[in-house]
């Protein structure tokens, strides 16, 4: 891998090949000979990558967005984020904490993060709540469940779980943006959109990251947002949270049928063709000729990888399609395993709504978590499992959880849990992690991360090194200075890893 | 790893000689490594854990927070912080402070905190004096800062006027302009390529200008008009177009982040139009560009001669408050700084071209600036209100001056307003003087008699014991619920309710008063809004017919947390609980008619409410409705999104590695020392500094100003800038190809008064922007990138002239300048759809909802400052135009226009099409393909519907190259 450095003289043509470096850019830069403005203008590109590696190999040395080798092996080819958003309660289900039982009503003093945030005074008192499911062991390796996901249970033997991470933001807001960015603030490309940068994709007919049904709050589009990177490595969304799974946008045509919409294509092909003959050559007409035809090509392929009727039967109600409660996230579930398998590299999928207290949000009313364990733990067991079965499993890394967990004791001194971005549990599975595995722990109570803490940082560059990136390498130029994932910070947790 | 080893190997070796030479050696060494003040327990007990611990983040490798921890230099000297340890003191130490854990801001190592006996040999270690014998690798030293050698790079020197470059061809320069560009094309033994055909320059021209296509009639008349100054009477025409101001404000629109929401929540910014107006404006009437630098920083500060010029002025300062903020962040000294960061981030690359934001956290690595400047320049904004802090924090909407009639009228609605909130508040005590304790309603109301949702007592979920009543015989439902004035603190009762809709709704508490109530109830509200609590005192009767007190209006969401808990924490009586009321807004009025109206189920031994309670109430509902009506039909002040000036000065700290919690040394507010020509500005101890800085900025003197606007004007009109990095002019930027024409441009430019239009002028009448975008093979191989300008660049149609163009094809272009586009009563910004087909630039800039067609025609990112958009040719743009029904619409509207026209055939219907659509007519084989395209879809039976055919004929045109980009 190479990165260019221009010299100071513009004009004399001058490339300085720097060997083993990360891919790196001038968001606003240009190459002499073939300038990276005029490669992304003159690459057709489906979704923008394969075009841009089918060019000549000087060209591709000479272009990061068209470098899309890994920096190591990697352990995992693709990514799926089953995101629960609003923060499920890592105490009522898998990080078991007995005290809190023992405890339950007692009031105690907690560093509560928000207080914290807000008033900068610590130890506020607090009453305990004790987790409103039980706990039991499962699997070979014993990990400790509660009821609220009886079906993901069935599968902690595949499960890694990292019980002691920690975040930053205590709001919906600030947290979701540094979960998908690394910020809480700042305007900065999206994981997804990092790993695309990182490695393409191998589809060229589909885009490199998807996100399905995100929501439109907390962060919205930028939590799948290029930012700064070209807008190639963009997520695209399908639908969005709290409505029913749909399909990639312009896809279909709701007027023309196919032979008549060919028969208009084919005209303005041979129009474009008359106009680009009347000039020189110019690459970047050409280009747009053969966008054409690639998305003419997407439109017949791509609503097909999002039919999840062409499933099976048995598939389909494995992931609960048709029982009411588990039938959206289902959806979204199959479309993803659909999605990676078509070559598709990232594919997040969004349990939340685009309020401003999403899903698993329970500051009141915790009973409320059951239906939304109900919602998403069928279609997440089943996910496992299908990948599992399809041998996918190896190589496709699966990552759950929320922008932080919930305390350990009454909010307000009412039903339900307030956010608790100091300690709270996420789990990975696949590709190249260890499975049946739990790292990292909590305080006694659940409150904060205290051994083997795990930094959201932390998480982003474990998987960015299962993918076969370094987070320290993984750089983008832009506004004068390389910008990481990971900031400054970030350290791969080798132990996770097998 | 060599090193961990051979610390490790050291240790082993104390260890192996204790065993090996027997009992005396052996207990010498243990008492030395038991003395703490000797070097042999540092080896043995401090050496070891921070080679284990430290040295992978504070040792060669990486050196995190500038502190190294490998040698005794490394922590004396210390990081960014100070130094890590003090000797002899553990407790100044603020390595001891991190490895205790005690402060969350600072806790290491990060992993997990070290055991307690670890903890205590440190604090042992440090107490005895820190003995540590690690001479060697001194930290590096930070290099001394030179200001000379910093203003060494070009953009630091102030432009000077060059010499005009002598040149060959004395036939092709019109001016300086073709002399600069010329004399590097002859130096590179290249020609110029011709000049472009009539018909292609004027639809370069009439977009690069208006960011329109030429009307039919325009481009005829201007092929036709062979008067030698036809050109130059085109360009003043255009100049003179108020459409002039749509599109090089839309450009200055990118530069500025403009936006009309906030991402978070999707919060609208109501206000923002006003300063796209201001801008429109501003680059129509060619204010000269000194002055709107100074208006947008300074605007609110600024002398002015009317009331026009001080609203203007005001308006311009909304610059400052575009950021895409988080305002949920809870730290709230964090979001200021954020805000600050911003602000410095966007008018510095906006108006220097300096990535300024990279100096918040260290000394930039590239350019010269030292964190010190970041925070002399932040010290200024620092000292400027920009929010008012809540949960959610907010913006300032500021009164906009206005005249003194409407300042009268507006006064006097005030007034009234006010007159009738005293009344209102009269009546209210009046109602509560008489201290009934009868309700003015039926004493029993059943839940389903209640306008809204109601939530009973009895459906509340309650955490401790709650008694249920119903002794006092008022209530709403079965009875309420009190927490027998026990477990103060420990109990709560949560009201969860079912709501039908997103929306406002007015949120009541009912509950039955009484004199061993408590006084200080706190009703917690979760909204949208945020979490607020309310105190009630329960021992005055409820006001709301004797059951209710409101509790406020709040927002609530379908699926978001909306429900209110009752606590008893430090109540001084029994709490009651009875129910919990939410009422539409829209239904308020309703709500307000006298509940006994109303069926009510009435228990036999309930009182009723005696007639002057009740002609008391009725006035005040009277009152309120009043009211009501008095706000929805008077006047509204017009506001402004803008900063205030608190005028009470705090001095600003160096941040730390950036972190608010982690304070250096105070700097004085100032300016970046390498743009600083001439004496350092006093600046005023009752203000911010603004007026300075905006006086800097603007100046002359300051060397990057004038040549990053220049280079941005010729980046908008060539396709790429003089210096193709136009927000970076710092060393990591690109060099100017043609230095001396931007020194040129930059010197002219303030000398021709800032003047835009001028700037403008130059550059479009010179004949190199007048070139062909064809050239000779030989200039394509010798200058590929067009670095010489050795032609005109094929350019794009950016999203909005895409959409502006086709609207204004098919007739449906709105061509009305200005106002508020956002749909009245919009509260968020979610799934917000456009159908408007006003200019694109009037489109509003939702930052949640970018319209699909500038989302997939690269339309600038409006969280940050575009200088130069991304131009991508992917397979999702080919998918609009083919699929998108908004453009299938217009060819469909344009292909009526076509079909009302008489036409001897359909061939000079196709000449028609051409004319309108690409600006030319079609050339032979092109109508030879429409000729068949038509009659192969008659041929299948098409011919019919021939609107439908010559949609789909036009639909095709749209999506053809030459509509798309502009030679």
């Amino acid at each position: 891998m190479t990165r260019t450095v221009r010299t100071p003289d513009e004009t004399s043509s001058k490339i300085n090949e720097i060997p083993d470096m990360a891919p790196s850019s001038e968001h606003e830069a240009s190459l002499p000979g073939i300038s990276r403005r005029a490669m992304l203008r003159n690459s057709a590109c489906g979704f923008g990558y394969l075009a841009l590696a089918g060019l000549t190999a000087s060209a591709r040395g000479a272009n990061p967005a068209a470098a899309p080798v890994p920096h190591f092996p990697p352990r995992a080819k693709r990514a799926i984020f089953l995101f629960m958003q609003g923060g499920p309660s890592h105490v009522d289900s898998f990080d078991y904490k007995p005290i809190l039982d023992q405890e339950d009503g007692k009031m105690m003093p907690f560093d509560d993060a928000r207080i914290l945030a807000n008033t900068g005074m610590r130890a506020s008192s607090h009453r305990i709540m004790k987790p409103l499911w039980p706990f039991a062991q499962h699997g070979d390796c014993g990990r400790w469940v509660s009821e609220l996901f009886p079906q993901m249970a069935q599968h902690v033997d595949d499960l890694c779980f990292v019980h002691s991470l920690h975040t930053e933001g205590v709001a919906h807001g600030p947290a979701t943006l540094f979960l998908h960015c690394g910020s809480t603030n700042f305007i900065r490309p999206s994981m997804g959109s990092w790993i695309v940068y990182g490695l393409g994709t191998e589809n060229e007919n589909l885009p490199g990251f998807v996100s399905l049904g995100p929501s439109a709050g907390n962060g919205g589009p930028r939590n799948y947002g290029n930012a700064f990177l070209p807008s190639i490595y963009q997520g695209t969304a399908v639908g969005k949270a709290g409505e029913p799974a749909s399909t990639f946008r312009n896809v279909t045509n709701g007027t023309l049928d196919v032979a008549t919409q060919r028969r208009q294509l084919d005209f303005l092909q041979a129009l474009n063709r008359e106009q680009v003959k009347a000039r020189a050559e110019d690459s970047e007409l050409e280009a747009v000729i053969n966008s054409y035809e690639l998305a003419w090509r997407m439109q017949m392929n791509a609503p097909d990888v999002l039919d999840v009727s062409r499933e099976s039967a048995e598939t389909q109600q494995a992931y609960g399609l048709g029982d009411k409660a588990t039938d959206d996230f289902g959806r979204k579930c199959l479309m993803a395993r659909r999605l990676v398998e078509s070559g598709v590299r990232y594919v997040q999928v969004t349990y939340g709504d685009s309020s401003a207290n999403p899903a698993w949000d329970q500051h009141s009313n915790l009973p409320k978590h059951a239906d939304h364990a109900r919602a998403v733990d069928r279609p997440v067991a089943a996910l496992l499992a299908d990948l599992k079965q399809r041998g996918l499993l190896e190589d496709t890394l699966v990552w759950w959880g929320g922008e932080f967990g919930r305390t350990p004791y009454a909010q307000s001194n009412g039903t339900g849990r307030d956010h608790n971005p100091s300690g709270f549990t996420m789990w990975l599975a696949g590709g190249g992690v260890k499975p049946g595995f739990a790292y990292g722990a909590t305080d006694e109570f659940g409150h904060t991360a205290v051994e083997n803490k795990v930094h959201m940082h932390d998480l982003h560059a474990t998987m960015l090194h299962l993918l076969g990136l370094d987070h320290l390498r993984l750089t983008y130029r832009y506004a004068g200075r390389d910008f990481r994932l990971t900031d400054v910070h970030g350290r791969v947790i080798h132990d996770l890893l097998v | 790893m060599l090193r961990l080893d051979m610390h490790l190997s050291r240790g082993v070796v104390v260890l192996a000689l204790g065993l090996a030479t027997g009992l005396g050696f052996s207990r010498l060494a243990e008492a030395q490594v038991a003395d703490p003040a000797t070097v042999d327990f540092f080896e043995a007990k401090i050496r070891p854990v921070l080679v284990q611990h430290c040295y992978e983040c504070h040792g060669p490798e990486e050196t995190n927070g500038g502190l190294r921890l490998d040698s005794r230099p490394g922590w004396e000297q210390g990081g960014d912080s100070g130094p890590a340890l003090v000797a002899g003191k553990p407790d100044e130490s603020l390595l001891l402070a991190a490895l205790r854990y005690d402060d969350p801001e600072l806790q290491m190592p990060p992993d997990g905190k070290l055991s307690a006996a670890i903890i205590a040999d440190f604090e042992r270690w440090v107490a005895a004096g820190a003995a540590d014998p690690r001479d060697a690798n001194p930290a590096p030293r930070k290099p001394v800062w030179d200001l000379a050698a910093a203003r060494q790079h070009w953009s630091y020197q102030l432009p000077k006027r060059p010499d005009l470059p002598p040149v060959v061809d004395q036939t092709w320069p019109t001016g300086p302009i073709d002399r600069f560009v010329l004399s590097r094309l002859e130096g590179s033994q290249l020609r110029p390529a011709a000049e472009a055909e009539r018909e292609v320059l004027i639809r370069r021209l009439t977009f690069d200008l208006t960011g329109l296509p030429p009307t039919a009639e325009e481009l005829a008349a201007f092929v036709r008009d062979e008067s030698p100054d036809a050109y130059e009477r085109l360009v003043e025409r255009l100049l003179a177009s108020p459409h002039f101001g749509e599109r090089w404000g839309r450009h200055w629109l990118d530069v500025a982040r403009y936006a009309e929401s906030l991402t978070l929540r999707g919060f609208i910014l109501g206000d923002a139009w006003r300063y796209r107006d201001y801008v429109v404006e501003a680059f129509n009437q060619d204010r000269s560009f000194d002055r709107i630098v100074r208006e947008h920083i300074a605007g609110d500060l600024l002398p002015a001669d009317d009331l026009h010029e001080r609203q203007r002025q005001m308006i311009a300062t909304t610059f400052l408050m575009l950021g895409n903020t988080n305002l949920e962040e809870q730290d709230k000294a964090q979001l200021q700084m954020d805000v600050v960061d911003e602000q410095l981030e966007v008018l510095g690359r906006a108006f220097l071209a300096q990535t300024i934001g990279c100096a918040r956290c260290h000394d930039h690595k590239f350019d010269p600036i030292p964190t010190r400047d970041y925070y002399a320049l932040a010290g200024i904004l620092k000292n400027v209100q920009a929010l008012e802090h809540a949960n959610v924090s907010k913006w300032l909407e500021m009164p906009l001056p206005l005249p003194a009639a409407e300042e009268e009228r507006l006064q006097a609605h005030e007034q009234a307003v006010a007159n009738l909130e005293a009344k209102i508040k009269a009546q209210k005590a009046r109602l509560t003087a008489q201290k009934q304790p009868t309700p003015t309603g039926p004493a029993v109301v059943a839940v389903d008699q209640l306008p809204g949702i109601v939530v009973d007592d009895t459906q509340a979920k309650k955490v401790g014991e709650w008694q249920l009543s119903q002794f006092t015989k008022s209530f709403v439902g079965d009875g309420y619920a009190h927490d027998q004035n026990q477990d103060k603190g420990r109990k709560t009762i949560t009201f969860l309710p079912e709501l039908p809709a997103a929306g406002k709704y007015e949120v009541r508490l009912a509950y039955t008063p009484g004199t061993n109530r408590a006084t200080n109830v706190p009703v917690t509200v979760f909204s949208a809004d945020g979490e607020f609590t309310v105190n009630v005192n329960q021992q005055l009767p409820p006001p709301l017919d004797g059951h209710f007190v409101t509790l406020g209006q709040y927002r609530f969401e379908l699926n978001g947390q909306g429900f209110v808990i009752v606590g008893n924490d430090a109540t001084d009586g029994h709490v009651i609980a009875d129910a919990v009321q939410f009422i539409p807004v829209e239904q308020l009025a309703q709500a307000a008619k006298p509940a006994a109206e109303k069926p009510a189920k009435t228990y036999a031994n309930a009182k009723t409410a005696d007639d002057a309670s009740e002609r008391a109430a009725e006035e005040l509902k009277q009152l309120e409705a009043t009211m009501k009506q008095l706000v929805a039909k008077g006047p509204k002040r017009p506001t402004v999104i803008s900063v205030r000036e608190h005028g009470k000065l705090t001095e600003t700290n160096v941040h730390i590695r950036g972190s608010v919690h982690n304070l250096g040394p105070v700097v004085p507010r100032g300016f970046l020392q390498v743009a600083q020509y001439g004496p350092a500005p006093e600046l005023p101890a009752d203000q911010s500094g603004r007026i300075e800085l905006a006086d800097w900025l603007a100046a002359p003197q300051n060397p990057l100003t004038a040549r990053v606007f220049v280079n941005r004007a010729w980046h908008w009109l060539f396709g790429a800038g003089l210096v193709r990095t136009p927000d970076n002019f710092g060393t990591t930027g690109e060099s100017p190809s043609h230095p001396e024409l931007l020194d040129y441009l930059a010197v002219e430019f303030m000398e021709h008064d800032w003047s835009i239009k001028w700037l403008v002028r130059e550059l479009v009448l010179s004949r190199s922007y007048r070139q062909s975008t064809a050239a000779s093979a030989a200039t394509n191989s010798a200058d590929p990138d067009n670095r010489l300008f050795s032609r005109a660049e094929r350019r794009r149609l950016e999203a909005e002239c895409l959409r502006d163009a086709i609207l204004a094809c098919s007739g449906q272009l709105r061509r009305e300048m200005g106002g508020p586009t956002i749909r009245p009563g919009t509260s968020s910004d979610y799934g917000y759809q456009t159908t408007d087909t006003r200019r694109s630039v009037y489109v509003p800039v939702l930052r949640n909802s970018i319209p699909e067609l500038f989302e997939a025609f690269d339309f600038a990112d409006p969280s940050v400052v575009t200088g130069s958009r991304n131009t991508s040719t992917v397979a999702p743009q080919a998918l609009y135009i083919m699929n998108h029904p908004f453009v299938r619409e217009q060819a469909r509207e344009t292909a009526r226009g076509l079909l009302a026209r008489s036409c001897a055939d359909e061939r000079e219907r196709v000449e028609q099409a051409f004319e309108l659509i690409l600006g030319r007519p079609p050339r032979a084989a092109e109508q030879q393909l429409c000729q068949d395209f038509l009659a192969a879809a008659a041929a299948e039976g098409n011919a019919q519907n021939r609107e439908e055919l010559w949609t789909q004929l036009v639909h095709a045109l749209f999506g053809s190259v030459d509509f798309r980009y502009v030679e």
